[in-house]
């Protein structure tokens, strides 16, 4: 037990460039003098994560342990005409080899598409084509690397524009794969998925515009460049098929439901056993060692087997977010007002398209921005290359969406002579506004976030350009945006009191570094009046802990919010009859009070505050206090049909926020400085609001490798850039950046007191606020992300 | 594979080990000690995930060889708690919300040891430069500086109480004059 003084947060250092404040625009269910929800607390895992004794993926060991090691193609496009592994087998100390002939059966979460281990072709470089389990990791490694595989290379489609031409198939009959219904590839192509929005008639829309402007974007390929590498460790019996898995994974029953289907078992024979997780961000949405680490120990007789990725397997073999290819196209009123905006795009998803229609479909509903726009339509393909696999990145593609509709926006101000922000303000939503679905929109501060983003780094007083007493380009950008939750989606939880009067909260929401051990907790405290100190978030094991659809989309504290409060109401109730036993009454006759309190409405001396429940005796031989919270969004949800996707209710939960930036980049060398940054997201209600702070701060930084330095760079299909020190990540260096950030608390109706996402919100305006703001600075229109300085060197100045 | 015999002080335990010759300290301090504070992140010297102290030094344990250990000290976060009570640097990375998935802490506070080795009373400019080789994808950096200089005052406030008590003035693993001479020496040349 740590004998330590009680630590208490620290805020003073929020006045040294760096500062907050709160906005409060509506209140639902809270007074804002809550004890704990509203309060910043200290991160409940914070203890075990500074002394090294928090355990993560690699961390977990087993006596009898072996390692996997995988053999990987070299070639990104390659018919497998044989693979032989007798002499990998001969290496001592190997106990199992794996190939794709062992499990032909493919995966995959929206269509089948993808073996384990490549079977009859490799579509990227570094896809599995064998597997290895040895007594030790070098003989693992080295067996691998004696699996002989002849391959017959393919023309390779290195890049969307080659995919286009659809002259070389990465998949050449869709029709054999298992397809859900919410994937769309096309036969004979190279499309894997689709989405089409439309509202209204465009074309009706650009003819009464005075102004039609087109222009496009692009993002590049970004690595999630997680510090814990995917690993996981399996124990999966051949004889009774239980499989086990430690796994620092961020989607426990999905992952459950793929192993089921691959390895031919009931979902009730696998179980997941969650880690601490080192990193997520959509990273560990997918399967990545789990199936492999399973058919190595089934093969070894249910030996444990550890398969963890080194940093290049970790960069070309993981996944990635696709590059998108953009194009806008805007008509507008001489008054600023839009009367039509169209949106087509193409995403670069890689060789399976694993999450791609889950990235299209949120950038789809996400591709116009919180404006009122009353012809709109989208058009997006989701296309295969022979490259690593795209998947969800902190915004399932929204980010990018953001990046393409501001940059539009600062352009069209620009022909029409209008300042930006005053051209966002004249077209954004407001509550009572259809928004692109045809939804009447509510609980929308996209104005409010506007004002205060801007407010935040003094943008009034700013010219959109000017140069510095040091010959520096200078410029600010402001960028808004909105996002969906996933919906409809459901979660649970199991709040247990245990003898002594604490509690354990059974959710498998997934602490990754956001904070959701610290915020369910806090719910539960504030429900029952007790101390924070006495709940906890019990381990999550997908045997004991009750479902919950993913930790993704920023939905874990809405979601499991109200679910704990739910299951909260019924502790009180259990409570009450508990008292009752004892004291010799009716249930009725007792009530629990707003200040925690198990008091007997006829006799005043009998009370019990719910801290000293564990010692009063009335839990003793008595029903277990167990309670069940449930949550989910499919009775409000209006699916939105396929043909144009009007639906009056897309999703339980828009987010919305803002940033600006300022800029200065050196004409000389083309580097580029962010100074400030000022952030205002509607966060509903902010539950902790230091969590709050570190998530949007941490995006900040995050989001500014995207704008200026990250891009993974294939040539004919070999990525080119695959260890840390070619592809950069933002440093310490990188982080002396001004923030203000105010967090605008509009309560939303069916949040827990209000409070809405804040997991990816952060990271959706900022490289476009950035990129704005070196537009303006260059006077030049980049047309994608990152801009480096050899952008900035050779730029062509934009006439107007 | 040759080995080499080693007498190494780890977090203030003598060992005595026969280590394969290739075995990277890494390996070493997570398999054969079961320290597994110390991250593998990059295994090629680019995250920082790895850091720990030798003989005061930051490394990134990855790039040393455990045969090179004899006769040495090793500090890693496990050793920075004291007789149940945190080290004032880890209070200040709880207090100062600079842990956030956690995994790149370890590495990051052994970084911010050595800082305080080389600079006692840091600036935000040398935080930063002196812990640029531990990345961090969560936090955006600033709290972990905060946190930082959160844990100067720490020390400096225990030492100044101390010194008014008439005690001796405490001491922090890791802290060491010893080693911090030798290095700021070798540092500067």
């Amino acid at each position: 037990m740590i004998k330590q003084e009680k630590l208490r947060p620290c805020e003073k250092f929020q006045q040294e460039g760096r500062e907050w404040d709160r906005l409060v625009v509506h209140r639902k269910d809270t007074t804002g003098d809550e004890a704990v929800v509203g309060h910043t607390q200290l991160r409940k895992d914070a203890v075990e994560k500074v002394t090294g004794t928090a355990l993560y993926g690699a961390d977990v060991n087993f006596p009898g342990q072996l390692y996997g090691a995988l053999t990987r193609s070299p070639h990104p496009h390659a018919r497998i005409k044989a693979v032989r592994v007798e002499k990998a087998k001969a290496v001592p100390g190997v106990r199992a080899v794996v190939t794709g002939a062992d499990y032909p059966e493919p995966y995959g979460q929206f269509i089948a598409d993808q073996p384990i281990i490549a079977l009859d072709k490799v579509r990227y470089q570094g896809e599995p084509v064998a597997a290895v389990a040895a007594e030790t990791e070098e003989a693992a490694r080295e067996a691998a690397a004696l699996v002989e595989v002849d391959y017959e290379p393919l023309p390779v489609v290195n890049t969307l524009e080659e995919s286009m031409k659809n002259g070389t198939l990465i998949h050449e009959d869709w029709s054999r794969y298992d397809c859900s219904s919410v994937c769309f590839p096309v036969q004979g192509t190279n499309i894997g998925d689709q989405f089409h929005l439309k509202k209204g008639d465009v074309e009706k829309g650009f003819a009464e515009a005075d102004l039609v402007v087109e222009s496009s974007f692009r993002c590049g390929q970004l690595q999630h460049t997680l510090i814990e590498t995917h690993t996981a460790t399996a124990i999966a019996n051949p004889y009774t098929q239980d499989i086990q898995v430690w796994t620092p994974n961020q989607s426990p029953f999905g992952i459950r439901g793929l192993m089921a289907k691959i390895f031919g078992v009931p979902a009730e024979k696998v179980r997941l056993t969650m880690t601490h997780i080192g990193g997520a961000f959509g990273g560990k949405y997918e399967a990545k060692c789990e199936p492999i680490a399973i058919a190595l120990s089934l093969k070894s007789g249910g030996r444990p087997v550890k398969l963890t990725y080194d940093r290049h397997e970790e960069f070309e073999a993981t996944v990635c977010r696709s590059t998108v290819q953009y194009y806008i196209k805007t008509g507008v009123k001489k008054d600023g007002t839009i009367t039509a905006q169209q949106v087509t795009g193409y995403w670069d998803a890689g060789a399976y398209v694993t999450t791609n229609p889950r990235v299209d479909y949120n950038a789809g509903f996400a591709a116009h921005g919180p404006y009122k726009i009353p012809n709109a339509q989208v058009d997006t393909y989701v296309y295969m290359t022979n490259r690593t696999l795209g998947t969800a990145y902190r915004g399932f593609g929204v980010t990018e969406a953001a990046t393409l509709h501001e940059h539009q926006m600062d352009i069209v101000a620009r022909k029409l002579g209008m300042e930006p922000l005053a051209f966002r303000l004249h077209n954004c939503l407001h509550d009572g506004d259809e928004g692109i679905t045809g939804e009447i929109i509510s609980t929308c501060a996209v104005e409010e976030c506007l004002r205060a983003a801007a407010k935040n780094v003094g943008w009034d007083k700013l010219p959109d350009r000017w140069v510095d007493e040091e010959g520096n380009l200078c410029g600010k950008g402001i960028a808004c945006f909105n996002k969906l939750t996933g919906t409809p989606s459901t979660t649970s939880c199991v709040v247990k009191m245990n003898e002594n009067g604490s509690l354990y909260i059974w959710s498998a929401s997934r602490e990754m570094g956001q904070g959701v051990t610290t915020t369910m907790p806090q719910f539960a405290a504030e429900a029952l009046h007790m101390d924070l100190d006495r709940i906890s978030v019990a381990p999550v094991d997908t045997t004991m802990t009750p479902y919950d659809k993913t930790t993704t989309s920023s939905r874990s504290t809405f979601h499991s919010g109200n679910a704990i409060l739910e299951a909260c109401e019924d502790i009180k109730r259990q409570l009450c009859r508990l008292a009752a036993v004892k004291w010799g009454c009716a249930p009725e006759n007792v009530t629990y009070t707003a200040g925690g309190i198990i008091q007997s409405k006829k006799n005043p001396a009998l009370a019990i505050p719910i801290n000293e429940v564990g010692k009063s005796g009335i839990m003793h031989e008595q029903d277990p206090v167990l309670a069940i919270g449930r949550y989910g969004t499919s009775d409000i949800f209006d699916p939105p049909p396929v043909d144009g996707r009007q639906s009056k209710r897309p999703t339980v939960m828009w987010m919305i926020g803002a940033q600006a930036a300022v800029v200065k980049v050196n004409p000389v060398t083309g580097r580029v400085k962010v100074v400030k940054m000022g952030a205002a997201h509607d966060i509903g209600k902010a539950i902790n609001p230091t969590g709050c702070l570190q998530q949007i701060e941490g995006a900040i930084v995050m989001g500014l490798g995207h704008a200026l330095m990250e891009e993974m760079i294939y040539e004919e299909g070999i990525l080119r850039n695959g260890n840390m020190v070619d592809y950069k990540v933002p440093t310490f260096m990188d982080s002396d950046v001004e923030t203000k950030i105010t967090l605008v608390e509009n309560g939303h109706p069916e949040g827990p007191f209000g409070v809405k996402g804040i997991g990816e919100p952060g990271l959706v305006p900022t490289a476009a606020a950035i990129a704005g703001a070196v537009c303006h600075a260059c006077n030049t229109d980049f047309d994608s992300i990152p801009i480096k300085p050899e952008h900035i060197l050779f730029r062509k100045e934009a006439e107007d | 594979m040759k080995t080499a015999e080693i007498h190494v002080t780890v977090n203030g335990v003598p060992y005595e080990k026969s280590v394969p010759c290739n075995q990277t300290l890494l390996r070493f301090l997570r398999e054969d000690l079961f320290l597994t504070s110390v991250k593998e992140g990059c295994d090629e010297g680019e995250c920082g995930a790895c850091t720990v102290l030798l003989d005061g030094r930051p490394v990134n344990s990855c790039l040393v060889l455990a045969a090179e250990l004899d006769g040495r000290e090793v500090l890693t976060a496990e050793g920075l708690a004291e007789d149940g009570r945190l080290h004032p640097l880890q209070e200040a990375f709880i207090e100062a919300g600079a842990v956030q998935c956690g995994y790149c802490t370890p590495g990051m506070l052994i970084s911010g040891i050595a800082l305080l080795n080389l600079y006692p009373h840091p600036t935000r400019e040398q935080i930063r430069k002196e812990m640029e080789g531990n990345i961090c994808r969560c936090t955006g950096y600033t709290r972990i500086a905060d946190a930082v200089l959160l844990a100067v005052e720490k020390m400096d406030t225990a030492r100044a109480e101390a010194r008014a008590a008439g005690l001796p003035e405490p001491e922090f693993r890791g802290i060491d004059g010893r080693f911090s001479e030798k290095w700021n020496s070798q540092y500067q040349s």
